[in-house]
């Protein structure tokens, strides 16, 4: 398996605390977070960044990156459901395998839903740190599989948006199955006299 | 929709619907069921013969029943294909000997009584879901008498009675004596922003600028007719939409902002009396008016369930179909590969549901353009050495991924990389810990518990959340700024199927005094049925820990929905004495009893290792 | 297996009630009175003598 390969190293992780500008500095106290993340085993540079998502703060994961030798990556910032694939593509931008960057959610999870508790918060984010440059320590490199595409679609109703839906694939050059419950396309628009705003028939 | 019948890349199945999918992104493998029509469309020049001779008459669902039509019908002149259908439920008999006359007169003899469903099976790319929407229907508001008095109609039923190709030919008359009324009334928000349980809290964004248009219409055929609009607020808030509404004042339509409480009939005249708190006034005022037509809102296809199960979709709480983020992904479902268009994502107009169809088509293509795609490495592998065959794993997994093991060969499971979608249900369950989960293994979990365990245990509620639901559900309450307490330390897993019996021992070995699994609730699994693993596991635990002298009441279970941030803030805000409760006392004698019990266990294995190696040497 | 009635018990409002357990089809449980989902199926034997 992969992790073979990155086992014997030494571990060097980067830790990039975000203070996405006020959303997460306005409750988290991010200097003592970053300071915190510093005692940490393991853990070679913390950098603090008013947005790191933004390209300066991305470029500052990539120069780290190499100018520290980071083997991990963690990010403190907001949900992994926004930014984990933008960070992903991050770090193997900077040669790292994507897979050995971890996300610390500090703001939907932390900074504002706490803030009217912003010691607690804080503490609450140095654990979620801690925890996450944890898991960051036994990630391993995973290579992802290629899949191809059939080159096909399926729409499943026949209404309007089905029906606009399946023309413009079709006109872009792709085989379209369009599957539609009742006897015919046209769905609900069909049965409209007039549509607004340009009042002109429906069908 | 002409164009799609005679595009030369478009397969158009009607009268079909999706029965199967499997598959992943890029690689769909699709069932569709083409439902016997009864007629060949391919052959059908719908010259009209059959429904002449046909002796049936049934009310026309598409003229929503003001007229009818035969058992052998077009539904409408436009219908794409157009080819007529023998609806068999309303045809004479299913037997040529009772009435077969369709079949007679039917030149191009492309009438089958015999006709059956057929099974096509496809394979595709990417799935774009359209199946729309459906329109409230507003019996449950009694006081209006849609179901008493026939001068009560819906917006859907106006569409037909003002339509040219409609019942009555575009001619718009009352229902009661068939008469062209001089006083109209229109009631908004007929089943939207309801706060009486009745209809939908949400606006169904359509029904304001539909009534501004049906004005224009009458106000267009029938100048001098009196309009009455009786609203909440107008929401003209699109392109050329407030131009509209003007127009539609400056014709002499009232806009008088209130909702009616009552509509009463005088059974003589068959006029509607409608009283309303004009609240611009403050009075109560009566209004006599000859027809009145119920702005009906707009709320998700009921017979929607099949197929979102099918795509593994969600819904919000509204019941339309959840996108993989409001702002950002909005026409992508959060399974990879399917797409959204229209309204199964939200009411919306004709201009909306194009827009939002081009767009999904768009981001369609970038993957059929692209012709392969990376797939996440979340999957499980299966160590051959470790495994003893139980085969509990092929039983367990939702996607048929793992073929069972042949216990007589000692032939390990083979778990199929492409199929699995990696909910770790399986990881969880071997009992012999011989499976791993990319990216989830057991080692990293157990680094993320110890860790958040490491400072003061005994404070902190130890949260597992599944990827799909609990920890978007927390990501919607952080949204909607809900505050709730500072003590919950969340571990997300992909599924809340992947969180292992030993995950939650090691937790409240380490001091935990609760602990929370959340994952998604039963029909929005995003793993198909990943979840009902961790409903058993959970009784496993409990039972287990009474047996221990552990309170039950210690290990917790909830189900959050990705928009359920409400319930997600309040599970928060309830458990927080619970977790108070725990006394250092009885967390040190859970510490000792699991402490002790896991020596055992220990013991145990070592002395049937000891016993199988002997066996082994002898 | 069948189908069979079996003591619920809600572990955070600590309501107990009686309701269908089929082990081949398992269904979400939501405690009638709180709504938690922390709703424990009471093993089979004495069910009703639990606290």
């Amino acid at each position: 398996m992969a992790n073979e390969l990155t086992k014997p190293e030494e571990l060097r992780i980067g830790v990039f605390v975000c203070e996405c500008g006020l959303n997460i500095a306005g409750t988290i106290d991010c200097a003592a977070v970053s300071e915190y993340a510093r005692t940490l085993d393991d853990v070679a540079v913390v950098v603090q960044n008013k947005y790191t998502c933004a390209d300066p703060g991305q470029n500052e994961i990539k120069k780290a990156i190499r100018e520290h030798n980071l083997n991990r990556v963690v990010v403190a910032s907001c949900t992994p459901k926004i930014h984990e694939p933008t960070f992903r593509e991050c770090v193997a931008d900077a040669g790292l395998n994507p897979y050995l960057f971890e996300m610390v959610n500090i703001r939907e999870q932390c900074s504002w839903v706490h803030q009217n508790e912003k010691e607690k918060a804080t503490e609450k984010a140095k654990d979620l740190i801690r925890s996450g440059v944890a898991r960051a320590r036994v990630l391993e490199a995973q290579t992802e599989a290629v899949v191809p595409i059939t080159k096909a679609a399926l729409v499943v109703g026949g209404g309007i948006a089905g029906i606009q839906a399946a023309l413009d694939l079709a006109d872009g050059g792709h085989q379209v199955y369009l599957v539609e419950k009742e006897p015919t396309i046209g769905g609900i628009m069909a049965a409209l006299d007039k549509t607004y705003p340009t009042m002109d028939c429906s069908i | 929709m002409m164009d799609v019948g005679r595009h030369p890349r478009i397969e158009l199945m009607t009268f079909s619907e999706v029965e199967s999918v499997t598959g992943y992104v890029g690689n769909f493998q699709v069932t569709v069921r083409k439902k016997a029509r009864y007629v060949d469309a391919s052959e059908c020049t719908a010259c009209a013969e059959c429904s002449k001779v046909c002796p049936v008459a049934v009310p026309d669902e598409y003229q929503q029943g003001f007229s009818s039509r035969k058992a052998i019908y077009l539904p409408f002149p436009q219908a794409v294909p157009s080819a007529y259908i023998l609806n068999m439920e309303n045809c004479l008999g299913n037997n040529p000997i009772a009435c077969g006359k369709c079949a007679e007169v039917c030149e191009k003899k492309c009438i089958n009584y015999d006709d059956q469903d057929e099974l096509v099976k496809i394979e595709v790319g990417v799935i774009i879901t359209a199946t729309g929407m459906q329109v409230y229907d507003p019996t449950e508001y009694d006081e209006y008498g849609y179901t008493r008095y026939e001068n009560v109609i819906t917006s859907m039923e106006f569409e037909r009675l003002i339509c040219a190709g409609g019942p009555t030919e575009g001619h718009f008359i009352r229902p009661s004596d068939r008469r062209a009324p001089q006083t109209i009334g229109f009631i908004q928000c007929v089943g939207s922003r309801s706060r009486d349980g009745r209809g939908n809290p949400y606006c169904s964004n359509i029904c304001c600028m539909n009534t501004v248009k049906d004005t224009l219409l009458l106000c267009d055929h029938y100048p001098g007719i009196e309009a009455k609009v009786f609203y909440m607020d107008i929401r003209a808030f699109g392109k050329g939409f407030e131009d509209l509404y003007m127009r539609s004042k400056e014709e002499g339509v009232r806009y008088i902002r209130g909702i009616p409480g009552e509509v009463i009939e005088n059974p003589d005249t068959r006029n509607l009396t409608l009283t309303v708190e004009n609240t611009t006034t403050g009075r109560l005022e009566k209004h006599e008016l000859e027809m009145i037509v119920l702005s009906q809102g707009v709320i998700p296809r009921q017979d929607g369930d099949s197929i979102r199960k099918l795509l593994t979709l969600s819904t919000t709480s509204d019941g339309f179909i959840m996108e993989s983020h409001p702002k950002l992904k909005p026409v992508d479902a959060p399974t990879r590969g399917i797409y959204l268009a229209g309204c199964v994502e939200s009411p919306k107009d004709v201009k909306d549901s194009v827009t939002q169809a081009s767009a999904a088509a768009a981001r369609a293509s970038i993957l059929l353009n692209a012709g392969k795609t990376k797939v996440e490495a979340i999957t499980s592998q299966i160590d051959t050495d470790k495994c003893n065959y139980c085969g509990i794993c092929a039983k367990v997994c939702p996607y048929n991924a793992i073929l069972a093991p042949d216990r007589k060969a000692e032939k390990a499971p083979i778990i199929i990389q492409a199929a699995c979608a990696g909910c770790g249900a399986c990881a969880a369950e071997c009992p012999q810990d011989a499976i791993t989960m990319r990216h989830f293994t057991d080692e990293q979990m157990m680094a993320q518990i110890e860790a958040i365990l490491e400072v003061e245990p005994h404070k902190h509620l130890l949260t597992f959340a599944c990827n799909w639901c609990s920890y978007a559900g927390g990501d919607d309450a952080g949204t909607a700024r809900l505050q709730y307490p500072t003590t919950c330390r969340l571990i997300r897993t992909m599924c809340s199927g992947r969180v292992d019996e030993k995950f939650v021992w090691h937790a409240f070995r380490l001091g935990a005094p609760i602990v929370l699994v959340s994952g998604c609730h039963f029909s929005d699994c995003h793993y198909i049925s990943a979840v009902r693993w961790t409903q058993k596991r959970m009784d496993r635990m409990w039972n287990k820990l009474d047996k221990l002298g552990i309170r039950p009441e210690r290990l917790r279970l909830e189900w959050i929905s990705a928009a359920e941030g409400q319930k997600f803030a309040k599970v928060m805000r309830e458990i927080e004495d619970a977790v108070k409760a725990v006394t250092t006392e009885e967390i040190e004698f859970t510490m000792k009893v699991l402490a002790e019990e896991e020596a055992k266990n220990k013991a145990k294995k070592e002395k049937r290792k000891a016993k199988a190696a002997a066996e082994v040497t002898a | 297996m069948a189908p069979r009635e079996t003591r619920f018990k809600c572990l955070h409002c600590g309501h107990e009630y009686t309701g269908t357990y089929d082990p081949d089809n398992v269904t979400e449980r939501t405690c009638p009175k709180c709504r938690s989902n922390s709703v424990r199926r009471l093993p089979d034997v004495k069910p009703t003598e639990k606290k």
